[in-house]
């Protein structure tokens, strides 16, 4: 086990997002510590505008903190350049939007395959990996589909095995349930249940649906950009 | 980057009519180069055919409106290196009517001479005697015979229009050779009909050498010969002396170089436009991508691929087709358009066209997107 291991999965110290509009500083998150244990399955609720997604877009690095810092799996991901972050990226993190985002001209197959594009692996491996991510959420028989040939599940679904794919020690999920009905969300959430208790991965979501957040075993509410009392279960 | 040239054809059929109709115009702009290149290619870089090569044209100094005594022809033939000079008068005139089926060049000229000038020129022996036997003779090319429907024999009348004289003709040679779109007829016959104060002019004498080595030198030594004359002269090569035909109608080179022009970065405003709307479409694709992990050097080259892909594929399509399209005018209407076929170097040419095209079109925009940052770029509706 390395040193990175042993760490929490994220660490916000006093973690600061501002944006400007114009005149106007708009404060997106204000001096916000949290810890995330590694191996849990986070929750991140709140209304509409709290900053659930740009705590999510920090710890992606996708984003960076206007102040304070914030460590993801022990890397100080704040201070990294952008190529070195998007290597970083592509090696330690998963992440599921809610809007699917599948490459339309791809099929099912290719889409998963994508991120592995960035490995070193050869084209039947990741053909090979592509192949079992889909077969572990359900889809093994849509390889060839195309994203408009598949259920808004079905999508969200290749979409989870594309951010699994190349095996991430943390997956963050963008209110991944937010464009589904009932009984797909309940697929999708399940799946990414799996994802934490049978393959040790730390997931990291962001929900408003309280049906949702009972599959994690840790919830925090962020309200006006601050994160308001912890709760697990 | 090797590993998404498959997404990067994969988006060439997203939206296929796009695609198409981009590659169409890049196609259609670049077939117009081509055929511009042609041009340019025929009146300035033609090689001149051997037969052609040997011969210079002398002309009045200050136009081929203004005639030049006749007897200038025995001085010229003086000069060292000179092996023959005929006079070429054009005669104009009118067949039958002004429609275009009925329009064929008519000189007058020294019977005698010009099978030996234009050696290219081949006419059966027996017709030749007839030729120069009939003084109301007149030797045309096959073309002409084919085009007109002249044969052997046939009775002809020109009305004249630069002369004040109605020749009346007899078909007695049909001549065949490149560039045979042409005909001839006694300069005594013109001669002896003209009033007076018109005799004893040329319009163009047309010489002769026994070696192209000596073109530079014997034009030099003609014009120099009638320089202080009341008719100076211009000798120039035939190819020039065609040439400056073309030139009358101003500074061809810089026409032709300015329309290629025009044409190529029109074309590339409406590639711009095109490839600025297809990558603002794809500005939130972008950020999945680069939420994946792919760095901005790939994305760019990814969307610049693209880009050139439809721009060479346009320039493939518009050089060959300015390829076949100028072979086959050149093919079908050899009269006027003898030489002119598309350079074998006009075709890297168009296609550096196209790349330009591609690059030009579509760097801006890509740098662009590539620049958005992630979250802006996810949260682009586009």
């Amino acid at each position: 086990m390395n040193r990175n291991d042993s760490a929490p999965a994220v660490q916000a110290r006093g973690l600061t997002k501002e944006y400007r509009r114009d005149d106007f500083v708009v404060t997106a998150l204000d001096k916000v510590d949290l810890d995330i244990p590694d191996k849990a399955f986070f929750c991140l609720m709140g209304p509409s505008g709290s900053g659930k997604s740009t705590l999510l877009h920090l710890i992606a690095g996708i984003d960076k903190p206007t102040s304070g810092e914030i460590r993801v799996l022990g890397e100080d991901i704040a201070s990294l350049a952008e190529k070195t972050m998007a290597s970083w990226r592509s090696e330690k993190v998963g992440y599921v939007f809610q809007t699917f985002n599948l490459i339309p001209v791809l099929n099912a197959l290719e889409n998963v395959e994508l991120p592995l594009l960035l490995t070193g692996l050869s084209k039947q491996e990741r053909r090979r990996n592509a192949r079992t991510a889909l077969e572990i959420v359900g889809l093994g028989d849509r390889l060839d589909h195309y994203p408009r040939q598949l259920s808004g599940g079905q999508e969200q679904r290749v979409a989870i095995a594309r951010a699994f794919v190349t095996d991430p020690r943390i997956i963050l999920a963008d209110e991944p349930t937010g464009d589904l009905d009932a009984d797909s969300a309940r697929d999708v959430l399940e799946i990414l249940a799996a994802l934490n208790g049978n393959h040790g991965k730390t997931i990291v979501m962001v929900t408003h649906d309280p049906r949702a957040a009972e599959y994690a075993n840790m919830r925090r509410y962020l309200e006006k950009g601050s994160l308001q009392n912890a709760a697990t279960g | 980057m090797l590993k998404l040239i498959s997404l990067t054809l994969k988006n060439l059929t997203r939206n296929r009519r796009r695609t198409v109709l981009t590659v169409l115009s890049v196609a259609v702009s670049l077939f117009l180069l081509g055929v511009l290149l042609s041009l340019y290619t025929a009146f300035y870089h033609r090689q001149a055919p051997d037969a052609q090569a040997l011969r210079l044209v002398t002309r009045h100094k200050v136009s081929l409106t203004q005639e030049m005594p006749l007897y200038y022809g025995s001085r010229i033939a003086a000069i060292d290196g000179v092996e023959n000079v005929i006079v070429l008068n054009w005669f104009g005139g009118t067949y039958k009517d002004n429609r275009p089926e009925n329009m064929f060049p008519r000189f007058a000229a020294e019977p005698d001479k010009i099978f030996d000038i234009y050696r290219e020129f081949k006419v059966p022996p027996e017709q030749l005697e007839a030729f120069k036997r009939d003084r109301q003779g007149i030797a045309i090319g096959s073309m002409v015979a084919e085009r007109v429907g002249l044969e052997l024999g046939d009775r002809i009348t020109l009305k004249g229009d630069i002369y004040p004289f109605d020749p009346e003709l007899v078909v007695r040679a049909i001549f065949e050779g490149p560039d045979d779109f042409n005909s001839f007829f006694h300069l005594d016959y013109l001669e002896e009909a003209l009033p007076e104060g018109r005799q004893g002019h040329a319009g163009t004498f047309t010489i002769r050498l026994r070696s192209t080595d000596d073109a530079a030198r014997v034009g030099r030594e003609v014009d120099e010969m009638f320089r202080n004359a009341p008719a100076p002269t211009k000798t120039e090569t035939e190819a020039a002396f065609a040439l400056s035909f073309v030139e009358q109608l101003g500074n061809i080179k810089v026409f032709l170089m300015s329309i290629a022009g025009a044409v190529v970065f029109t074309i590339m405003l409406v590639s711009a436009n095109t490839m600025a709307m297809t990558v603002r479409e794809r500005t939130a694709e972008i950020g999945v991508l680069k939420t994946l992990g792919f760095r901005a050097g790939p994305l760019l080259a990814m969307i610049l691929g693209e880009a050139l892909l439809i721009a060479l594929a346009g320039g493939m399509l518009g050089s060959a087709l300015a390829f076949g399209v100028t072979q086959a005018m050149a093919n079908v209407m050899v009269a006027f358009f003898a030489g002119f076929t598309m350079p074998l170097w006009g075709v890297p040419v168009c296609l550096a066209a196209a790349l330009a095209i591609g690059v030009g079109s579509a760097l801006v925009p890509a740098v662009l997107a590539v620049r958005t940052d992630i979250v802006s770029a996810l949260r682009h509706t586009g």
